[in-house]
């Protein structure tokens, strides 16, 4: 009964997957590129989990063209407008830390979290 | 041992997540409760209300154009960020690795590049102008039009890039989402409207669509410009290389 329920959200049981898999990575890759790498699958993960959610079986994407019969079930567009917003933030997000990675490896030699902690002087 | 106990505490945290899942509502059924709430109305008055047949690009840039003004000034805000932690790029004092590099890119590399950019930005310009019938707009065209020019400055280096689109372009266009959206939120104003609205009661039924159609088009072209040119600029800032 549980496996026939998760096997039918399978796209939200891969999404906690992911979510997981990304938050692993932030969390022990010392690495700071590595731990934004965790952190955008974790992102991937959160825009996979909303898109699903308005996801319809057999739904069309949602564009009206003129002259189409009533009652075309149509996929939830919702979701995708918020989502699209989201990528953006992520990118944007993902460029700024780049850039704040660049100039500490400029000033400390090391991407590394744990030998950075001992250069806090 | 250190990475066993976080692996254990994540698969417990999956397992709580799965449990919720169970509970969940089942996918893709139209009877779900997200797809009940505001989204019939969308549906059935997006295109006239939003003035596309892309009811994606309605919702963005009509129904929630307040949210997608707020994100373009994010990109432009990370632009910002980006510019002030690493300086832009500069002629006399930048240089790139493939400058610097003994190699050359080989002579198959730059055809096919300069074979291919043509076609990616004609890519680029026909999805952003195409946003309001088919899947697309400005931020999906303007990261077409970004990756078109990352992918030519990693093969050709960054001197030729800045040599093609030089500051002075540069830096008013990466402003032109934000303008757009600030003039077409004007218009609103003009009629004595809200700001940024696409009702304009005051105008016959053809001129207001014919009003929405342009105030879209507008805007998709600002944002995909915009989103393209600071693609290209963060990239490009991230890519330099100071001279010694």
């Amino acid at each position: 009964m549980i496996v026939q329920k998760l096997g039918a959200n399978f796209n939200y049981v891969i999404a906690t997957l992911l979510f997981c898999i990304g938050l692993f990575t932030v969390i022990t890759k010392p690495n700071l590129i590595k731990k934004f790498m965790g952190l955008n699958i974790m992102e991937a993960s959160v825009f996979l989990f909303i898109v699903s959610v308005g996801a319809v079986r057999e739904g069309s994407a949602p564009i009206v063209v003129k002259g189409m019969e009533k009652g075309v079930q149509f996929v939830n567009p919702l979701p995708q407008a918020l989502i699209l917003t989201g990528i953006v933030v992520a990118v944007s997000t993902t460029a700024l830390a780049l850039a704040l990675m660049i100039k500490l490896y400029e000033q400390c030699g090391t991407l590394d979290a744990d030998e950075l902690k001992g250069m806090e002087e | 041992m250190r990475k066993f106990l976080i692996f254990l505490c994540l698969a417990i945290c999956w397992v709580v997540f799965l449990s919720a899942v169970v509970e969940m509502p089942p996918f893709g059924d139209p009877a779900n409760i997200t797809n009940r709430h505001v989204v019939p109305r969308y549906l059935e008055e997006g295109v006239e209300e939003g003035g596309a047949s892309n009811i994606v690009t309605g919702i963005i840039l009509n129904y929630r154009g307040y949210d997608t003004m707020g994100e373009v000034t994010v990109i432009f805000t990370a632009l910002a960020g980006v510019l002030a932690v690493l300086k832009r790029e500069d002629v006399k004092t930048s240089t790139t690795m493939v400058a610097t590099s003994p190699v050359g890119p080989s002579l198959i590399v730059t055809t096919v590049v300069k074979l291919l950019i043509p076609f990616i930005v004609l890519f680029a310009v026909y999805t952003i102008l195409h946003g309001d019938v088919s899947p697309g707009g400005g931020f999906q065209g303007g990261a077409v039009f970004g990756a078109s020019m990352i992918h030519y400055t990693l093969i050709f280096g960054l001197l030729t890039y800045m040599r093609k689109i030089r500051l002075a372009v540069k830096v008013p266009l990466e402003s032109a989402a934000i303008l757009s959206f600030a003039i077409a939120g004007f218009i609103g104003l003009f009629f004595g409207q809200k700001f940024l609205t696409f009702l304009m009661p005051a105008l016959s039924h053809e001129a207001q669509y014919l009003l929405r159609h342009a105030m879209l088009l507008l805007i998709e072209v600002g944002i995909g410009v915009a989103t393209g040119i600071i693609f290209g600029s963060i990239f490009a800032s991230l890519e330099k290389v100071e001279r010694i």
